[in-house]
């Protein structure tokens, strides 16, 4: 009865992300009129793209057992950078005016980087993850100021913004065009992507061992270090992306772009069953994370809740979420006490033996 | 089991009666009677795995029995918790002790009870010299002003078990305190303990160095499968005496028909890595199994990581089929023809929380991965499942975590995971530790197939029946020598012999 009802609990707990996200909606919906318009729903998505790069580059460095805390200021600094080749000089560029696809490819030069510098202090240096891209953090907030020089570059083509404000199709609706704004199928796609990495692939499944046990990873012939490197190589990629979304969106980069995002990031990784110690989390349930973050965000404005409540909200939804994983860790642990124990005896399998 | 007539007529501190403990699947604890006498050192020893581990979780209170009754200083348990068996008297000092290391040795022993003066303050006057006054009645001189992390690792063990003391704690269970120190240190602390002892503290003392045991200890239980197999008072027995009741006799033999061939496939010529092995030379022919054994310590498990990649190879001429062995890392060596059992397969052979097909996987996924990094999950479940059936892995199916098979099945996850990659030389480190008896038999017959098979094996073991049942030939191992060599089937391959070599090369170098 007891490992029933706790098999049980296991389902409820695994899935837990869904349900709330359900819930999340139904409620917004019966609440706000505003709210379950078709209109809102696919907007809800698209204003978070961002954010969900950031979540998918989060959570490959969380299942690795590392973290990344300097993707808030790489997307801010791709995204200042972009701004700085594609804006005229009156628009607070320099001037060069380049072409889309140029500032896209440079964009995604200088995430590639960072991940890079990232990865190589972690694995060759032996630095601690938490410390270093905290610092890398900083430091990049700062070049933000520096080569800006603290202003705004805005005004970009058009066909640079069609990914992050524009729209993909225009479905003919009762009254009007309801329109499918280009980040929210981007978004799922990246998703689905990153789904297929981890869970397809030679090196999603190494980085989960890495993440799980990364001695018995290294003896079991995986090179952890090459794999710590392409996963910050990775999330350097998404904040490149998570970038050229939000220039996009905004048709603009301010020096403030993305401060303070890493902590919503990492909620929603963490809302969305990402395990803090590594080795445990799915890009779908990530994607949860990102969702169910959303909707509350959504909901909670257009009901026009005070944005101190909001935060507090958001606040109290990530408590809940990291009692829920210490929960399931310690329940881990128990049972891994008990198992070792009970699997260091050299004893005899048979009870009927053993009983004499 | 008959506990002796016990001479002295105090009464026991500890009495622990028909305790038994089963885990799913596996007996730890059957029928253990254990008494420890006020103001006695009592060892307790036994192989990995006899049950040392789960009796002392037991008294902490840390698992519950299912059968017997704990008597601690005449109060009856029938089951308790930590804080129970903590107010009972019991405490336990780890090899590692725990302690707030960046705080003062006197803030650490008064720690929850600083003197306070009038105003509230803590007054640090008064808290070394109530902390010095407490340490002078125990004979243990310490800087009280000193922080924990600068004292040595005996002057921590002491400082943990004055700490105990002053709890209230009357059995102490020292947990190999010895390990991680040097001589002289272990005779200040063993001063330390026999003082305490005169004092009337209990103490049960686990160890793996029987030497220590007849040193410091006045009587020693034996611990084998489970079961106590008798108390005895050291000074009426000896180490071979010793060695004979952990191993056991009349354990189950297993012998296997040589599957030895002519041609030479792995060669190494004077290895040698400073410090841990030396002058290293040997050939082992297609389908020989070797088996190298020596003390704890003695340079093989190092041999084995070396070799492996793991560690440092050291200096000298490692040759597979007549090429020069060049791996620096596991990946390689598993390409270059050598796979390696670990010793701990929780901490190093396993991904617990992985699926057994990815355990068994990791390996040879390069060989299974097509286009763009996707694996041949047909393929690999093929393979998987051909290693289930071969091995006899008995798993509800390959996306069981490994985690949750019994121990003998983990082992043979890590035996499939190395067969994969088709090794021309296996090492094993202790792969029958852990394991049931029937699991054991097939680990036995897994390796007897892979010989048969053309792999050359090394055996690191301290099982010497095991050893000798298993091997063409078994090399003793001295402070990182190989001293002794013995072949199968020769007269002087005998139990006792290996074990004479073993302690043999010790005095010469201890």
């Amino acid at each position: 009865m007891k490992t029933r009802a706790s098999k049980f609990l296991a389902i409820i707990l695994d899935n837990l992300i869904w349900i709330l996200v359900l819930a999340g909606l139904v409620i917004f919906s019966v609440l706000s009129p505003s709210f379950r318009t078709p209109f809102n729903l696919v907007n809800t998505l698209s204003r978070s793209a961002y954010l969900g790069v950031l979540v998918i580059g989060q959570a490959f460095a969380m299942i690795s057992g590392n973290f990344d805390l300097s993707s808030e200021s790489g997307l801010g600094l791709t995204a200042m950078v972009a701004g700085l080749f594609l804006a005229s000089t009156t628009n607070g560029g320099f001037g060069f005016e380049v072409s889309p696809i140029l500032a896209i490819l440079i964009m995604i030069a200088v995430g590639l980087i960072i991940g890079f510098i990232n990865g190589i202090l972690i694995t060759r240096m032996r630095m601690n993850n938490l410390i270093v891209t905290i610092a890398m953090q900083m430091i990049l907030r700062g070049l933000i100021y520096i080569i800006s020089p603290g202003a705004t570059a805005s005004f970009f083509p058009k066909s640079f913004d069609w990914l992050g404000g524009g729209n993909l199709i225009k479905i003919p609706m009762e009254k009007g065009n309801l329109a499918i704004p280009t980040a929210s199928i981007f978004i799922i796609l990246a998703f689905i992507i990153a789904h297929i990495i981890t869970r397809y692939t030679q090196f999603g499944r190494n980085m989960y061992a890495v993440g799980s046990n990364p001695v018995a990873a290294k003896d079991a012939g995986i090179e952890t270090d090459k794999i710590i490197r392409i996963v910050y190589l990775i999330s350097g990629f998404c904040m490149a992306i998570g970038g050229l979304l939000i220039a996009g969106r905004l048709d603009s980069a301010t020096p403030r772009i993305g401060a303070g995002l890493i902590f919503p990031v990492q909620a929603a990784a963490v809302v969305g069953g990402v395990s803090l110690f590594g080795g445990r989390g799915t890009m779908i349930g990530a994607f949860g994370g990102l969702l169910l973050w959303s909707i509350l965000d959504s909901g909670l404005s257009i009901m026009e809740v005070s944005p101190f409540w909001i935060e507090a909200s958001r606040g109290l939804l990530l408590l809940f979420a990291v009692g829920i994983d210490a929960i399931k860790v310690k329940g881990m642990h128990q049972r891994a006490l008990e198992e070792s124990l009970a699997t260091t005896q050299i004893g005899l399998k048979d009870n009927k033996i053993v009983t004499d | 089991m008959n506990i002796e007539k016990i001479k002295t007529s105090a009464a026991p501190i500890l009495v622990m009666t028909e305790v038994s403990k089963a885990f799913p699947g596996v007996q730890a604890l059957r029928r253990v009677n254990l008494r420890v006498l006020p103001g006695e050192i009592h060892g307790l020893v036994g192989k990995n795995g006899a049950g040392k581990t789960t009796l002392m979780a037991v008294l902490m209170g840390i698992t519950e029995p299912n059968e017997g009754t704990i008597e601690i200083s005449g109060k009856v348990f029938a089951t308790m918790t930590s804080k129970e068996a903590i107010e009972a008297g019991i405490a336990y000092v780890p090899q590692h002790v725990a302690m707030m290391d960046s705080l003062t040795v006197a803030e650490n022993i008064l720690a929850g009870e600083l003197p306070k003066n009038k105003l509230g303050f803590v007054d640090w006057k008064r808290v070394n010299q109530e902390a010095e006054k407490r340490l002078e009645q125990l004979n243990l001189r310490l800087d009280v002003t000193k922080k924990v992390e600068g004292l040595g690792v005996a002057e921590q063990t002491m400082l943990a078990i004055s700490k105990a003391l002053f709890g209230n704690a009357k059995l102490i269970i020292l947990d190999e305190p010895t390990a991680s120190l040097s001589r002289s240190d272990i005779n200040r602390l063993f001063d330390f303990v026999k003082s305490l002892r005169d004092k009337g503290v209990s103490f049960v003392y686990i160890s793996h160095h029987l030497e220590e045991v007849f040193e410091i200890c006045d009587r020693v239980t034996v611990m084998r499968d489970g079961r106590i197999v008798d108390t005895k008072n050291v000074k009426d027995i000896g180490i071979p005496e010793l060695i004979m009741m952990m191993v056991g006799e009349g354990v189950e033999e297993y012998t296997r028909e040589s599957t030895c061939t002519d041609e030479i496939v792995f060669v190494l010529n004077n290895l040698t890595r400073r410090g841990c092995y030396e002058d290293i030379s040997l050939e082992l022919k297609k389908g020989e199994v070797v088996g190298i054994t020596g003390l704890q310590g003695c340079g093989s498990e190092q041999l084995g990581k070396g070799l492996f990649g793991l560690e440092y190879r050291g200096v000298g001429e490692v040759k597979i089929h007549g090429e020069e062995f060049t791996a620096m890392r596991p990946i390689d060596s598993f390409n270059q023809g050598l796979a390696y059992l670990p010793q701990d397969r929780y901490r190093f052979g396993l991904v617990g929380v992985r699926p057994v097909r990815e355990n068994v996987t990791y390996p040879i996924l390069n060989r299974l991965v097509r286009l763009i990094n996707l694996i041949n999950r047909n393929e690999e479940k093929k393979i998987v499942s051909d290693y289930i059936k071969g091995l006899d892995i008995i798993t509800p199916n390959q996306e069981q975590p490994v985690r949750l098979l019994s121990g003998g099945n983990q082992q043979k996850v890590v035996f499939a995971k190395l067969a994969s990659t088709k090794p021309t030389v296996l090492i094993l480190h202790e792969p029958t530790q852990g394991v049931d008896v029937r699991a054991k038999m097939d680990i036995f017959r897994i390796i007897d197939e892979l010989a048969k098979q053309g792999v050359a094996t090394v055996v690191l073991s301290s099982e010497i029946r095991e050893l000798i049942g298993l091997c063409d030939r078994i090399l003793v191992m001295n402070s990182g020598k190989l001293t002794h060599e013995y072949k199968k089937g020769a007269k002087d391959t005998t139990p006792e012999n290996i074990l004479n070599a073993i302690e043999g090369g010790k005095e010469n170098h201890g």
